[in-house]
């Protein structure tokens, strides 16, 4: 842009214009239009993601238009028709039941017994008050009939009298 | 002697006709660009990116790029600046995405590229030295200082145009020429041991 200077004595501004020139200004390399022709042949003609074949391009024989035309409807058609075909088959299905559930017990106030360890009463528990009974006289001397009918088997008559004599607390 | 069958499906459209001569008059167009144009291409991506190789490969990227609209060639009304926009955008991002490459400052690369009319060994490699330095406080400028300040060396782009392929108006080309200036001088008065 700006005229160089003739003579040796160059300023600054001068100095960087020069270098930039003898860059700007440096030849191409042989054969660079050849070599950016080939590679533009080479490269794809179509940029489309769908390629039509020749016979179906448009212009070619008037039909290119109509075939394309009629393609677009039958894929249309198949769609709809195929969205229909699933529409009317699906029924509809019965309302989903809904299962009441109570309502949780809201929680006893205070410590919850959650995590206790249940540990028995080791006390006997009475149920009934046993009345004092009179003092008996000491053990008498077991008859040895008596020992040996005791060790016989007992008659189911006796069986089922047995228990009741052996309640506690029970005088008949 | 043989009767011609002609049936109405067989005859070419006059869309067709249309259609293949457009598209052959797009290549034509776009083969006489690439004459035309691919030397400036080349030497503006060179004088960015300062390697042949990679300044090539932009040519060819930008060519590509136009191959693809190549149908909307004839709404173009300046090619040259159009081209050049284009390839000017190609080596911007290239020399973004290659920061991490340290910047080339071979003297041996440049002086290899540079013409050695009438230039003995010694001579050629101090003028490819000096130039080295000059384009390494080049890169110091701020962009938009550097840009304006590249562009201009090409004599035959006007500031117009030079405004045209940045985006910018003239005056702004303007005024950052007159900055970039400004700063070189100072760069280049300095010592290099203050730099």
């Amino acid at each position: 842009m700006k005229p160089q200077k003739q003579n040796g004595n160059m300023g600054p501004g001068d100095t960087v214009d020069e270098t930039l020139r003898v860059i700007a200004n440096l030849p191409a390399p042989e054969g660079l239009a050849d070599r950016v022709q080939v590679r533009l042949r080479k490269a794809p003609r179509s940029t489309r993601i769908l390629f039509w074949p020749p016979a179906f391009a448009p212009g070619i024989m008037g039909y290119g238009h109509a075939l394309r035309g009629a393609a677009a409807a039958a894929i249309v058609c198949v769609v709809v028709g195929g969205g229909w075909r699933i529409y009317s088959h699906v029924q509809p299905g019965p309302s989903a039941r809904v299962i009441l559930m109570p309502a949780p017990a809201s929680p006893p106030r205070g410590f919850s017994t959650a995590g206790s360890m249940h540990t028995p009463d080791p006390r006997p528990v009475i149920l009934h008050q046993i009345a004092p009974q009179p003092s008996q006289p000491g053990p008498k001397q077991a008859n040895p009939e008596e020992k040996s009918r005791s060790t016989k088997p007992t008659t189911g008559r006796r069986k089922l009298a047995a228990p009741s004599s052996h309640k506690a607390g029970v005088n008949p | 002697m043989s009767a011609s069958l002609h049936l109405p499906w067989m005859e070419i459209t006059p869309t067709a006709v249309h259609d293949k001569a457009r598209q052959h008059a797009n290549e034509e167009a776009l083969a006489a660009l690439v004459e035309q144009y691919a030397p400036t291409l080349y030497r503006v991506a060179f004088s960015v990116l300062r390697n042949a190789a990679d300044a090539e490969d932009a040519v060819q990227e930008a060519f590509l790029r136009v191959l693809r609209h190549r149908d909307s060639l004839e709404e173009i009304r300046d090619h040259r600046v159009w081209l050049i926009r284009i390839v000017w955008n190609i080596v911007l991002d290239r020399k973004r995405r290659a920061k991490t490459r340290p910047e080339t400052d071979d003297v041996s690369e440049l002086a290899r590229v540079l013409p050695a009319s009438g230039l003995s060994a010694e001579e050629s490699a101090a003028a490819a030295q000096h130039h080295t330095r000059v384009l390494g406080l080049v890169d110091t400028l701020p962009a938009k200082e550097r840009e304006v300040l590249v562009l201009s060396a090409f004599e035959e782009l006007s500031s117009v145009e030079i405004a045209s392929v940045l985006g910018i108006t003239e005056s702004s080309v303007r005024s950052r020429l007159f900055r970039a200036r400004n700063l070189m001088a100072e760069l280049l008065e300095r010592p290099r041991s203050l730099r």
